[in-house]
């Protein structure tokens, strides 16, 4: 099955509709044969009947592929090319090769690691954190938002903003004089907390992400929670299980799919944080608080070191990529066993 | 209107074979109805024939023209499928002049086909409604009305009736057969139903397993069965069928009886088989065999009584319904010979010489 | 347990819109209240952020970031759309890079768009795209394609092939079908991915960052221009002001439009 939006995508069509719809492994043999006539008429195009739907369809297809292979294909190959030339904002156009300089250069920035580390702490711990929260509160408030859907919309509310201004946002929220957060814990506790310094602006970056995309998993949960059949409920409730009986031996091993879709879609966006920590935090105190995503921005913006920002772009390109399909790979392995 | 004809039609998907490479002759006019279990290949076959499955080998001709690499349009043929399929956003009058559109016909022409189709059908009151305010039974008749706008030379429906309840099927039949009558149009028509395809065609096609097992008038394939499997999807209730060998003079039904029947040196019967209504309850002496009343099922016109008569297992016999039967009695069963069929080992008929 | 249950609510509510309800109360405070009273409570409500906020100044422009975001998000949306609904359809019915293509934009909903970002840079200064409109819509396209597609191909997979198939019997091209009869009949899918593209775009950040400088900048990246302003420190009421301007068109989008939105959030389920 396909990762990110893709495997979000299958593990609630599953839910909803109880069938696949992704791959064609999926599919009834019939439609596996089907399609694998199509493969073959595709391949070798000997019927006359054919030709004109399959290119109809290619003709279909073109723009998006064209449209690709120009916005992405082309950059993939100038960072391929950068990643192994010596190049500067002077001599833009006239890389020189250099062998595999530039990835030694990130390979051996301590920075680079030190990103990497932050990357995958910040999507871990706030993918754990959101959805944990999420399924608490999906479960807890769904007997008061089945019959209020509205409630849901005020709990939706943070997902609608960017996640830039909501850093910006708290950027006068933690304010030490202007800040509500700071003025209050001074009111009623008679002290506060350096939120964006060293040692803290790390926890302070994953209360605040966890906070916004809470609602996220909130949502996936809940819409989960609801598919599960009300008959599911009645049989076991006749078969005497109590509420949290029916919580953990049927509830949430039905959410389960749900629960690691989400998981992984959290830890994906957390990985590749850049908009609330940039403007929250810049990378600093003292480049602690850079993402991948960051780093490579400020290489290549801030200290102009072109080659180096796209040798970790190519890495992170091979690594996403590998991850990703690696993934896909598993998944549609599995959804063959279960078949 | 025209004749369609297949020449060694054929469907592999790969290694799997669809349909065989298959004959058919359809007249000028002609109602034929494909009928068999599903998966039989039946729609497969109405499919290649419209020209949404691709025919890998043989021919299609419609008209005696070779369509098998044209494309659905070009052939000039209709369909009605079994969900309708109707545009869920366009009304009516829309839906059914979508062909006329596509084909650029003058907006005064479309209007003046699609009302003549909507009179046809009565449908007239309906034209601005969409699908969804419609019931079964009038989707349905658009559907029809959508492709008797278009003066196809054929007529293709995939299991038109089945998404409708059973009253209102009987009267979509009726409707259909008239259409039939009115039109004169070649039609072929896909069902499970060996009710629907005795009732509607001229001409019923048995397929099995991408096979055409017989093809006939409904009388032929009732009466004198090719083989075992046509006896036993034609006619309902099924027909009975008694193990039997060749006996002194005739038929040893298992032991359990005998007929005087001369057998002329052909293939050796294996069976016997007998209709329920070609069968009659008589007193325990007389008769071919015999056997006690195990269940009866009181059908109003007529009573279903299922007898058990040893090795040739339990029998059904369509019995008068005004007299009582008792579970449990000895009865003997008469079985109007002439009318029976014999098949061999393989289950192919063997022709009776009566 | 009712009560406990809103008790929850409450809190969580709270919790998650506090940076929203605070940068809301603050932007109706006024520069001298500000400095006295940081709680939520607005004691003297006024209006004269707002005003001060839709002063053009040479430096400050905020019509021009809102139009700026209104255009990419429009160009990155439609663009997204029309690219993705052929495709859509030829992958659904054609059964054409079912394995190949599909999965591939659908993973790029996952990469870091960073990887991209820089030769993207290289390449809009070769074409003259940098700080433009154009250039910033044409990528943000690319951020909303992996949702749109997934989207489409749902939607269409789940019409039944029969509707194609009385098409093609009536006559119809493909692309006929496509536009004639798939299209309309998928409308609700249309707008879904419409309305959703706008919003991510709407508040797309990195590359607004990145390909724009002046010209073309768009909300998300001006409004961090008014925390840099003025040489006398931030003007947080301003400042807040112009945060509730940007976000209040995905908002309200969003909150009108959000039994459709939860819907392909777990279709695609992708960052608002």
């Amino acid at each position: 099955m396909m990762t990110g939006g893709g495997l979000s995508a299958a593990g609630h069509v599953d839910i909803r509709h109880g069938h696949a719809t992704w791959a064609p492994g999926a599919a009834n043999p019939a439609g596996l044969a089907m399609f694998k006539t199509c493969q073959m008429q595709i391949g070798s195009m000997t019927k006359a009947q054919q030709r004109p739907l399959v290119q109809e369809f290619r003709l279909l297809a073109t723009p998006v592929v064209v449209f690709l292979l120009v916005f992405l294909g082309f950059p993939a190959i100038v960072n391929l090319i950068y990643s192994v030339s010596e190049v500067s904002f002077e001599t833009l156009r006239q890389p020189e090769l250099s062998g595999f300089k530039n990835f030694a250069a990130v390979w051996s920035d301590g920075a680079f690691w030190q990103a990497s580390w932050f990357s995958f702490r910040f999507g871990l711990l706030t993918a754990v954190l959101e959805c944990a929260l999420g399924l608490f509160l999906a479960i807890f408030l769904s007997p008061l938002i089945e019959r209020r859907s509205w409630l849901m919309a005020i709990l939706m509310l943070p997902l609608m903003v960017a996640p830039a201004l909501v850093g910006l946002m708290y950027r006068l929220v933690l304010h030490e004089f202007v800040g509500p957060v700071p003025y209050y814990l001074w009111t009623y506790f008679g002290a506060s907390l350096s939120f964006l310094g060293p040692g803290s602006a790390f926890w302070t970056l994953v209360v605040v992400e966890t906070l916004q995309w809470t609602p996220f998993a909130l949502l996936l949960f809940y819409m989960a929670y609801q598919a599960i059949p009300s008959e599911i409920a009645e049989a076991s409730a006749m078969d005497g299980a109590r509420s949290h009986h029916r919580l953990w031996y049927i509830e949430l091993p039905l959410m389960l799919p749900t629960i690691v879709v989400a998981l992984l879609i959290r830890f994906i966006d957390g990985f590749r944080v850049f908009d609330n920590v940039y403007v929250l935090t810049g990378s600093g105190p003292g480049g602690s608080t850079a993402s991948l995503s960051i780093y490579i921005y400020e290489a290549f913006f801030k200290q102009g070191a072109i080659g180096k920002a796209v040798a970790a772009s190519v890495i992170l390109f091979v690594v996403s990529f590998a991850v990703l399909y690696g993934l896909n790979f598993i998944a549609s392995r599995r959804k063959g066993a279960n078949r | 209107m025209a004749p369609i004809s297949l020449k060694k039609a054929g469907k592999q998907y790969g290694n799997l074979e669809i349909i065989r490479e298959l004959d058919l002759d359809i007249a000028d006019g002609e109602f034929v109805v494909i009928v068999g279990p599903s998966g039989c290949g039946k729609s497969t076959l109405l499919r290649m024939i419209a020209g949404l499955e691709e025919t890998t080998s043989g021919q299609i001709l419609i008209d005696g023209r070779d369509v098998t690499a044209a494309s659905p349009v070009e052939r000039k043929l209709a369909m009605v499928f079994q969900s309708y399929a109707l545009y869920p956003h366009m009304t009516v009058r829309r839906n059914m002049g979508f062909g006329l559109t596509l084909a650029k016909l003058p907006a005064e022409r479309i209007r003046e086909k699609v009302e003549a189709a909507a009179e046809t059908l009565k449908l007239t009151h309906l034209l601005e409604r969409y699908p969804k305010e419609l019931s079964g039974g009038q989707r349905q008749r658009v559907a029809i009305g959508r492709a008797i706008v278009r003066e196809p030379v054929g007529f293709l429906f995939d299991e038109p009736l089945s998404n409708l309840d059973a009253a209102l099927r009987v009267d979509m039949r009726l409707e259909i057969a008239r259409l039939h009558r009115t039109l004169g149009a070649t039609m072929i028509y896909v069902t499970h139903d060996q009710v629907e395809a005795m009732t509607l065609a001229d001409r019923i096609v048995v397929m099995k397993e991408g096979r055409i097992m017989q093809q006939g008038t409904p009388q032929a394939l009732y009466e004198t069965p090719a083989n075992l499997f046509v006896a036993q999807f034609i006619g309902s209730p099924k027909m009975n069928l008694l193990p039997c060998l060749p006996g002194a003079g005739g038929l040893d039904l298992s032991g359990e009886g005998s007929i005087q029947l001369p057998l002329s040196g052909r293939a050796a019967p294996a069976h016997l088989g007998a209709r329920p209504e070609h069968l009659s309850l008589v007193s325990p002496d007389s008769g071919h065999c015999r056997g006690t009343i195990e269940v009866s099922e009181y059908l109003g016109g007529t009573t279903s009584v299922f007898v058990r008569a040893g090795k040739l297992g339990l029998i059904n016999v369509s019995a008068p319904a005004d007299t009582p039967y008792r579970l449990g009695e000895t009865v003997g069963i008469h079985i109007d010979v002439a009318r029976s069929s014999l098949f061999d080992d393989a289950g192919k008929a063997i022709a009776a010489s009566r | 347990m009712t009560t406990l249950r809103w008790l929850v609510f409450g809190i969580a509510a709270f919790a998650m819109n506090f940076p929203i309800l605070v940068t809301l109360s603050t932007s109706f405070k006024s520069a001298r209240e500000l400095s006295t009273n940081p709680g939520l409570w607005v004691q003297a409500p006024t209006l004269d952020n707002y005003l001060a906020v839709f002063q053009v100044t040479d430096r400050l422009n905020i019509f021009l970031y809102l139009f700026n975001s209104l255009s990419v998000a429009l160009i990155g949306t439609v663009l997204a759309v029309a690219l993705a609904l052929p495709a859509a359809y030829a992958i659904a019915r054609g059964r054409l890079g079912e394995r190949t293509l599909l999965p591939f934009i659908v993973n790029l909903r996952a990469v870091p768009l960073i990887i991209f970002a820089i030769p993207l840079y290289m390449m809009f200064q070769w074409l003259a795209l940098l700080d433009t409109r154009l250039g910033l819509g044409l990528i943000l396209s690319i951020v909303n394609l992996p949702l749109a597609l997934v989207i489409l191909v749902n939607a269409i997979r789940d019409l039944p092939g029969e509707l194609d198939e009385a098409a093609l019997m009536d006559g119809a091209s493909r692309t006929q079908i496509l536009f004639r009869v798939i299209a309309p009949v998928c409308r609700p899918a249309i707008v879904t991915s419409l309305i959703f593209g706008f919003i991510t775009a709407w508040n797309e950040f990195l590359f607004g960052l990145m390909l724009t400088t002046s010209k073309a900048v768009p909300i998300t990246v001006g409004a961090s221009f008014f925390f840099a302003a003025s040489g006398g420190g931030v003007q947080w009421g301003v400042a807040s002001a112009v945060m509730v301007v940007g976000a209040l068109p995905p908002v309200l989008l969003g909150l009108i439009m959000y039994r459709q939105i939860s819907g392909s959030m777990t279709a695609g389920a992708v960052k608002g």
